[in-house]
This record gives C-alpha cells, structure tokens and sequence, in this order.
C-alpha cells in the first residue's frame, strides 16, 4: 500500500472540491477538481475542464497515485458546477409542501402497518425507521439508507409497493 | 494390543477480543472500525456514495483506460465490482481487433477518464 492508500477518509475529504495535480506512476499526470476519493480503493476522480475540448472525468486508480497536491481551492462556483455533475438528469424538485405531504403519508401508512418510525435531523426531515434505517427526501427506495442489508432490502420492498399502490 | 485411536477434538474459532498481545482480534484503532467513530463513518460514506454514483453515471460511455507502460486502449464503460477488482467494458479496441465484451483488471488500469456530456 502507497501513503495515499493509508490516509483516512478524513483526509481525502479535505481534497474534495479542490484544483489538484496528481502525480501517477510512469509519470503520469493529472489535473482537475477533486469530485471525490473512494474510500475503498482510494482512487481520485477528477472532473477536468479544458477550454476547447469537452469536460471530462478522469478516476485515477489508488493503486497508482504517488503525490497529491493542492492547487487551489474552489470558490462557491466551481462547488455548485461539480454538484451538478452528481444531480440526476432526469431530477424533479419538490416544494417543501409537497415534501411533507409525501413525508407525513408516509409515515402514516408505515404507522398503521405497525413499523416504528421517528422524525429525526433539524428540522424533521429524515424518518428513521426502527432506529435502523433512514428515509430521506423525497422518501423513495432509492433515499433509504441502513448499515443492515436484510432490513434495507424489506423496508425498500415495502417502499416499492406502497408507492406502486398510490398511482 | 494397540491404542485406540485418539478422538478428534473439535476446535471452536472466535474472534479475540483486542489485547495487549497483538492478538488477532479487532482491533480498535484499526481504520476500518469505523463505528466508534461517526464522523469518520460519516465521511466514509459519503465519499464512497460519490464514487459509485459517479462510476454509474460512466456506464455506456467511450471510456479511455491506460495501461501500465504507455498503453492506452478505447472502449465503452460497462461496469466495476464494489473493491472494484475488475471493470467490465464492451467493444474493447486492442491492437489486434475489437473484443465485443472484455474485463480489465483494476490492477493493470491506472486510470481511466470518460467524457462528461
């Protein structure tokens, strides 16, 4: 394992967003913005935007990297650009309104069929099931999140057939 | 008169406990005992929830992968395992012909880079 493997995942965040050159075996190098470090196999994904040529992601294998070095930092500019490569193409936004419409018919029906549920986070907006399991906005299978697989995979079944029921 | 034959004895495998000894066991600073730690957790996995939604945003894309020694080869991105230990790609352009569907090792990759729309 190279240094850049050993670093924690507290590390990599720091590099999030920044302008960086990553220096590769075989001299190889890169530069771009730092869309994120994989956890598991420490590789950087970069976002590079040439003037002439298209945008581009480049996922530099862990394996391979030997330097990082911080270029520059991203100003709220470049953060809102990079969030956008990971928005959904096809997104629909929701008011508020419509969120805790969702929210609340949700926790209803989890309620009348007997599975515990809570509101957690600041302002309420998260439903934690069973003290295991979270359900994001706007509360579809695919915004739920748990550590336990078995429960993930019922409670995003349930999820499913509950949503195909209401269209 | 011979003895008879010693009664196997069934050996019972737990994980140890972490001590003093270097034991095998779990170790509480190790880097992947995360639960202690919630922000560490925290930052896990929301780095690792980028990284996969950005390698299924590469599928079905012209991907251009290096190889070690200089060695660049097109093809189109399909998908990688979770470690990842092997990507899988489709119409891989090799020097000696077009491979309709192929797996590359992470270990011969250094980096690949797909165009963003």
């Amino acid at each position: 394992m190279n240094d850049w493997q050993k670093k924690s995942p507290l590390d990599w965040e720091t590099y999030v967003n920044k302008l960086v050159k990553v220096i590769a075996v075989e001299k190889l190098q890169y530069e771009g913005w730092v869309l994120t470090v994989d956890p598991v196999s420490a590789s950087i994904v970069l976002a590079t935007f040439p003037e002439n040529e298209k945008a581009s992601i480049s996922f530099i294998m862990g394996h391979a990297v030997q330097e990082v070095e911080i270029l520059q930092e991203g100003d709220s500019h470049m953060k809102q650009r990079l969030a956008r490569i990971f928005a959904p193409e096809e997104s629909q936004a929701y008011s508020s309104e419509e969120l805790d419409k969702r929210k609340n018919a949700l926790k209803t029906w989890l309620e009348t069929n007997h599975i515990p549920v809570a509101e957690q986070g600041e302002l309420g907006t998260t439903l934690c099931v069973a003290g295991v399991l979270t359900i994001d906005p706007p509360y579809g299978p695919e915004q739920c999140s748990s550590s336990n697989e078995i429960i993930l995979s019922r409670v995003q079944g349930l999820l499913q057939g509950y949503l195909e029921k209401q269209h | 008169m011979t003895d008879p034959l010693p009664v196997p004895v069934p050996i019972l495998r737990l994980p140890r406990g972490p001590d003093i000894s270097g034991g095998r066991g779990f170790s509480r600073d190790s880097r992947r005992n995360s639960q202690h730690f919630p922000e560490l957790q925290a930052a896990r996995a929301a780095l690792r929830e980028r990284f996969l939604r950005l390698l299924s945003s590469a599928r079905g894309r012209p991907a251009r992968f290096w190889l070690w020694s200089g060695i660049a080869v097109d093809a189109e991105f399909g998908a990688a395992d979770a470690e990842p230990v092997a990507f899988q790609v489709d119409s891989l352009r090799t020097p000696l012909g077009v491979q309709g569907a192929a797996l590359l090792r992470c270990g011969d990759v250094l980096a690949f880079s797909i165009p963003l729309e």
